[in-house]
């Protein structure tokens, strides 16, 4: 993957524009404007004339970190070089991805405020997934431990609950 | 092992924090301390949840209050179990769950219905429903329907099936649902005895009825609404040519007709053939409809892309209406003919005219053997997806097709009780870019092409043919095929086609998979 990841700097240094962007808690990161651009919120800066350096007040070294990465291996989507991704790149990302949501459950959460803020699609359903895929098929109590939720409701209240969904079926969603 | 992330960490020259590397997760309770998912704004724990499925959004709404809210807020498709005893759960319910556009409310049989209160209940509760399905419903009457229909006007899609309303209720539908485009009924009881009928819509796109009684009350919907598209009449009582007569009449713009196992006659198909837009025709099962009732849609139906005909092996149609296709049908892209007892002689002439012909289905013909393969081969340059199924084709006709049609990119014969397996493989050898999928393949489904006659793409992985030489792949075994696969994957290296080639013919002989392998 490192290889490819040469590769591709060098293919993107066509469009020579670097950005900076710097955390809240100060680390900077240059890379390449295409790759910037993956954020929507970037993206709308530079259209609005950001040039430079953009601060990100709401995101730490560590997470910004995490989300160039994602970045710069899914900058080819809905770019120039779309077409020529071949079903072995792709599985290669599969498995990419798969790997960078393996993480504790508070680097997600971050990483999902993260994506939201700057407005990366790709990221934002990756790590919704990620977080899904350790709801599904648990039980509310096994839920609120994992997430570290205090039940709110009152016995009769959670009953009343219970009595409502005993009516929707399962199989619509 | 963590990748990219670790080793950026190490090139930044940062500690390598652990936690990247380890798998994860769940049963570290020490770092949940605190509900992270408080972090999350309203939008994204919405987000995850569009991810799960009802069942796991039932959880989730137990988890705490605010999931409760953020679910019942982000809700958009509910189905529920429409029996009387639900109705003192409906307004919390639906309280809850504000933001519902589909709705699904089914009652089996065995149960009393929810009443049209219940009904009204829901309606006032969910003014922005775009769909709604009832399935069963067999309590709500007419003034259910038109309460119902006041307050949903947003309402693009209406399904109905075995409920008791009748044409009262229909009408109220039609007239305060501005919008609504696709409309469905089926087993309606309540139209049996009316003498109203439905009136006609400014807005519907699509009419589907199913085994009713009395449907014939539809006649001016179905004459008169100019923004009809599709219309589909199946296995509903009574004659029908009068309606497709005043159908026929009107200046129709419906593209799709589909007619199916209704009793109409040529005089029938004569009218649709005056929708001159009709792109779309499907006549199934429809024993009074002969070759003449087909002669007059191909003579007059010129922009046809699509045709199909379920013959129902009357012999009724065949030969003589498929040249009148041949002939005058020269848009045609997609055919379809089951229990159609069609010879070379049409088949020729629908492959040399139809130039733009690229689907092709023929099943459960007694007529089409190897000659028709052979000539469809030769003239049907157009050609990339075909079907053949239980028709008296051999291994000969399937050789044809070896060399012809020269943009094929999918084969399918099924239940062709004499074309071997082995055929398959050979074709596969042939043509590196078709893909066949015959009998004992292994885990494909089963052939669409049924009673709705529709050609569908294969679930499940069919083989293409793989190199002789080069990286030998083992195609896991899925059943019939596997035998030949394993085979396939050890020889391949081998190098040489007709090693492979003969190798199979050879063991073709075989009666049970002996592995006595060839000198």
């Amino acid at each position: 993957m490192d290889q490819n990841l040469v590769d591709l700097t060098e293919k993107l240094s066509l469009s020579s524009n670097k950005i900076v962007l710097t955390s809240s808690d100060g680390d900077s990161f240059e890379i390449h404007e295409a790759v910037a651009r993956k954020s929507q919120t970037i993206a709308e800066m530079l259209d609005a004339g950001c040039t430079g350096t953009i601060p990100l007040h709401n995101v730490t070294g560590k997470i910004l970190d995490r989300v160039i990465d994602y970045c710069i291996t899914h900058v080819k989507e809905d770019g120039p070089f779309e077409e020529e991704e071949e079903a072995e790149e792709k599985e290669a990302k599969k498995k990419w991805d798969a790997e960078f949501v393996k993480v504790d459950l508070e680097t997600i959460f971050e990483l999902i405020l993260a994506a939201n803020y700057l407005n990366i699609k790709g990221l934002i359903g990756l790590t919704s997934q990620a977080v899904a895929d350790h709801i599904k098929d648990k039980t509310p109590e096994d839920v609120r431990e994992i997430f570290g939720i205090e039940n709110d409701f009152t016995p009769e209240e959670e009953e009343a609950v219970r009595n409502e969904h005993a009516w929707a079926f399962e199989d619509s969603k | 092992m963590g990748q990219a992330p670790s080793s950026t960490a190490e090139s930044n020259g940062r500690e390598i924090d652990l936690r990247l590397i380890s798998p994860v997760i769940i049963e570290r309770r020490e770092s949940m301390d605190r509900d992270y998912t408080g972090d999350l704004p309203n939008e994204c724990l919405a987000h995850v949840f569009q991810y799960l499925g009802a069942g796991d959004r039932k959880r989730c709404s137990l988890v705490c209050k605010r999931w409760l809210f953020v679910d019942g807020q982000n809700r958009h498709r509910l189905s529920l179990d429409a029996r009387d005893e639900i109705s003192p759960f409906l307004p919390s319910m639906f309280d809850r769950f504000d933001s519902v556009t589909k709705l699904a409310l089914r009652c089996d049989r065995k149960s009393v219905s929810l009443s049209d209160e219940a009904l009204v209940v829901i309606s006032v509760r969910c003014l922005n429903l775009t769909r709604v399905k009832l399935r069963g419903c067999r309590e709500i009457t007419d003034l259910g329907m038109v309460e119902f229909a006041k307050n949903c006007r947003n309402l693009k899609k209406l399904s109905v099936g075995s409920c008791n309303f009748g044409a009262r209720g229909v009408n109220a539908m039609l007239e305060n649902c501005k919008v609504l485009e696709e409309l469905s009924v089926k087993r309606l009881r309540g139209i049996h005895e009316a003498p109203e009928v439905i009136v006609s819509s400014d807005s519907l796109r699509s009419v589907c009825l199913k085994e009713l009684v009395n449907g014939q009350v539809f006649e001016p919907l179905v004459a008169n609404t100019k923004t009809l598209k599709t219309l589909k009449i199946i296995r509903c009582l009574g004659d029908w040519d009068k309606v497709l007569k005043t159908v026929g009449e009107g200046d129709s713009s419906l593209s799709e007709i589909h007619l199916e196992r209704l009793q109409v006659s040529d005089f029938g198909l004569s009218s649709v053939s005056k929708c001159s837009k009709v792109e779309t025709l499907h006549i199934v099962k429809t024993p009074e409809c002969s070759n003449y009732g087909l002669i007059d849609v191909a003579e007059r139906c010129k922009m046809l892309r699509k045709l199909h005909i379920d013959g129902w092996r009357t012999n009724r149609i065949g030969d003589e209406g498929l040249i009148a296709v041949a002939k005058h049908c020269l848009n045609l892209q997609e055919l379809v003919l089951i229990g159609v007892n069609a010879t070379h002689m049409s088949l020729a002439a629908i492959a040399s005219n139809c130039e733009k012909l690229e689907r092709l289905a023929l099943c459960g013909s007694l007529t089409i053997g190897d000659t028709e393969i052979a000539c469809i081969a030769k003239k049907c340059g157009a050609l990339r997806k075909f079907c053949i199924k239980g028709c008296p084709v051999s291994d000969l006709g399937i050789e044809a097709l070896a060399v012809g049609c020269p943009n094929l990119v999918k084969l399918k014969v099924r239940k062709c009780k004499v074309v071997t397996g082995e055929i398959g493989d050979w074709l596969r050898e042939r043509r590196r870019t078709l893909v066949v999928c015959m009998d004992g393949d292994g885990s494909e489904a089963t052939v669409a092409v049924d009673g709705d006659g529709e050609v569908e793409t294969v679930v499940g992985e069919p083989r293409v043919g793989q190199a002789g030489g080069g990286v030998p792949e083992v195609v896991s075994g899925n059943g019939g095929g596997s035998r030949l696969a394993m085979i396939r994957s050890k020889f391949g290296f081998l190098g040489g086609r007709n090693l492979v080639t003969c190798t199979f013919r050879r063991w073709s002989h075989n009666d049970n998979g002996s592995t006595s392998s060839s000198t």
